[in-house]
């Protein structure tokens, strides 16, 4: 038996951006004419690639998520797919009838009424007048507009707007929806709402494809995941898969980008104190192998190590540590003194190591403090942010905190396997 | 040819959205004056009054034009109608950038857009200017027949080359910032040369072909002909029309085809 046809089918794609920026930014019409060449000011200086080579299908009834850094080629994606833009070279092709959500709202007029914007919202979605007046009450109804219908759209809150700009996509009943990143508006009554109608459009056999930069719900909604890294296919994976590597690439990034030289800290609080009577030369963070990483999954056995120097021999010393979320906020912090160890004597160079037999923290980035001071707590080299390190996990959780744990259920609740 | 065929065909196929989006430009204007579509017989009517007031108190026109009012009302009527378009099309794709940028609309909607919504003032202009003949015709200083049918036939071309103007205006304006501005200089210009104030018969003799070859003129003469001296437009007048709205057209076409992909990704 033969698989059937794809809903979208993407043939080594490639999208380049032309630019007459140069010309453009002094060009005028008048300057073109002027030249006596004015075809040569419409030809393109350059060409910058959105996409390149690009190909994936997906079968209908598929839910795909797409994921990458910003300027990584999604939301081009998402346009040649609409037919928004042209490929430069490749094929692109979309079964059946296509809704795009890029904005919600993107057509709306402010000075006139929420139903005639109704109306020509649903024109630029592609549905046909009698279509728009038979799922008109729906469409009302799921926005909550009906006292508002005719008040012009500029009188909305703009959570109105919004609500009445997805109404309407999802009533157009499209065979393949794509949605970029429009979730993250609204209020969270709304989000899940549209969750929701996401869902039955799963139910009811159509495709989705959405761009999010929310990786849980990526992982959480699609089938499948694409990454997207500076306009090719990166990975092409089951959801939480393609998520974990994309989380991997951008802690790897992250540490990368750690590593160069730092520029001035940050104004008020100094990333680096202290008197010298000893000093951190390494702080490192290794996995339960024993490499050296900054990617670690959560529940997994971390070691964190400071290597110590210090001119002259001490006798009054404390190592710490403190690991904080990236916003600020501290999720553990001890050291040598608080977990009872009385100092007698220090001779560097010498290695100090904290080891965490499972690391229960939620995905994540975090931020490592060490320090080393005297019992007073007088700094001798305090360092904050010195490495930071991120926490993938299958599935996404709330808080800082992800323990190891286990349900268990009375009689009478069942769930399915 | 085929392009031009394609380019119009697909804006055919649009045609339920053009009018939707005209009738929003429409009532978007109108909103919220208390006047409402009042105002768009309104203006006009000022226009009319003004001119009827000034050649007749301050300026004696020529013998041969009388009512100089009316002549001239039918013809700056048809002008505003063709400034305006093109001036909106100039500004079209920057308007409704996010519409192009975020939705799957064909971008030649919004020529068409600014081209049919102007018409839509021209037409709603219409019952004043034929209020006007009405009244000349009550004092005997015009007598118009059935040679004002030409009139609407007339109006249809000129739409169409108007059309495809527009195509090239807005397209082009994607690409350079000063169109709009050039566009109005031209259009001034344009005005002075085109038939609108005065008979093609009142250019100088020797320079009478060099006003003929003026894309308007045709269209001008024909609009004199059919609503101001209720005569058959002339043989030469049609075939301009038709050759110069063909030839608009097939620019427009061809224009928009040539930049229609940079138009999403500029506007």
């Amino acid at each position: 038996m033969t698989p059937p046809p794809a809903a979208i089918d993407v043939q080594s794609l490639t999208k380049l951006y032309r630019r007459w920026g140069k010309k453009r930014s002094i060009g005028t019409f008048k300057s073109a004419l002027l030249s006596g060449r004015p075809g040569r000011a419409l030809a393109p200086d350059e060409a910058i690639p959105a996409l390149t080579d690009v190909s994936f299908t997906v079968a209908p009834g598929e839910t795909v998520g797409i994921v990458g850094p910003n300027g990584s080629g999604k939301s081009t994606l998402l346009k040649v797919l609409a037919g928004i833009l042209r490929p430069t070279a490749g094929s692109v092709s979309v079964r059946g009838r296509l809704a795009a959500l890029l904005e919600l709202g993107a057509g709306f007029h402010p000075e006139i009424s929420g139903r005639e914007n109704i109306e020509i919202n649903g024109l630029l979605l592609g549905l046909s007048r009698k279509e728009i007046a038979r799922r008109f009450d729906e469409i009302v109804r799921f926005a909550e507009l009906e006292e508002f219908l005719d008040a012009p759209v500029k009188t909305y809150s703009s959570g109105m707007a919004v609500r009445l700009g997805f109404s309407i996509a999802a009533h157009s009943d499209p065979d393949v929806l794509l949605v970029d990143e429009v979730l993250a508006v609204g209020d969270e009554a709304f989000s899940r709402r549209s969750l929701e109608k996401f869902a039955e459009f799963e139910r009811a056999g159509k495709t989705l494809l959405f761009v999010s930069h929310d990786l849980g719900l990526i992982a959480e909604r699609c089938h499948r995941a694409i990454w997207l890294d500076g306009g090719r296919v990166a990975a092409d994976a089951p959801a939480g898969e393609a998520v974990t590597l994309y989380r991997e690439s951008v802690a790897a990034r992250e540490a990368a980008r750690r590593a160069q030289p730092r520029s001035a800290p940050a104004a008020g609080r100094p990333r680096r104190v202290g008197s010298g009577a000893a000093t951190l030369a390494a702080v490192r963070l290794l996995d339960s192998a024993g490499r050296e990483t900054v990617r670690l999954r959560s529940g997994e056995a971390a070691r964190l190590v400071m290597e110590v120097e210090a001119p002259e021999p001490l006798d009054d010393f404390v190592f710490g540590f403190a690991i904080s979320t990236v916003a600020g906020a501290t999720v553990f912090g001890s050291n040598t003194a608080i977990d009872g160890f009385v100092p007698s004597g220090l001779e560097a160079p010498s290695t100090v190591a904290l080891d965490i037999p499972s690391l229960e923290l939620a995905p994540g980035v975090y931020s490592v403090d060490a320090a080393i001071h005297a019992r007073d707590g007088s700094p001798y080299d305090y360092r904050r942010d010195v490495l930071r390190f991120e926490v993938a996990a299958e599935h996404p959780t709330a808080g800082v905190w992800s323990p190891d744990r286990r349900w268990s259920f009375s009689e009478g609740i069942r769930w399915k396997t | 040819m085929s392009r031009v065929w394609s380019t119009l065909q697909r804006a055919w196929r649009q045609r339920a959205l053009v009018l939707a989006l005209a009738r929003r430009e429409l009532l978007a204007r109108y909103r919220g004056g208390v006047l409402g579509f009042f105002w768009s017989l309104l203006n006009p009517l000022l226009l009319l009054l003004v001119y009827a007031t000034v050649f007749r108190l301050v300026f004696t026109p020529r013998a041969d034009v009388r009512p100089y009012a009316l002549f001239l009302f039918a013809g700056v009527l048809c002008w505003g109608f063709v400034s305006s378009a093109l001036l909106d099309a100039a500004e079209t794709f920057r308007t409704n950038g996010p519409l192009l940028r975020k939705t799957t609309v064909a971008p030649e909607v919004f020529p068409a857009v600014s081209t049919g919504a102007r018409f839509a003032h021209l037409v709603l202009a219409l019952p004043v200017l034929a209020g006007a003949i009405a009244i000349g015709a009550l004092d005997g200083s015009v007598r118009p027949d059935a040679a004002v049918l030409q009139f609407p036939v007339v109006l249809v071309l000129l739409a169409a080359m108007v059309l495809g103007l527009a195509l090239v205006v807005s397209s082009l304006s994607v690409h350079f910032g000063d169109v709009r501005d050039l566009l109005a200089n031209v259009l001034t210009l344009t005005f002075f040369l085109t038939p609108i104030l005065y008979p093609i018969e009142s250019a100088p003799r020797r320079l009478r072909l060099l006003f003929w070859l003026n894309p308007f003129a045709p269209f001008f003469v024909a609009v004199h002909e059919s609503a101001f001296f209720f005569r058959p437009v002339p043989a030469i007048a049609w075939a301009g029309m038709i050759v110069w709205t063909f030839l608009a057209l097939a620019a427009g076409a061809a224009v928009f085809e040539r930049l229609r992909d940079s138009i999403a990704e500029e506007a």
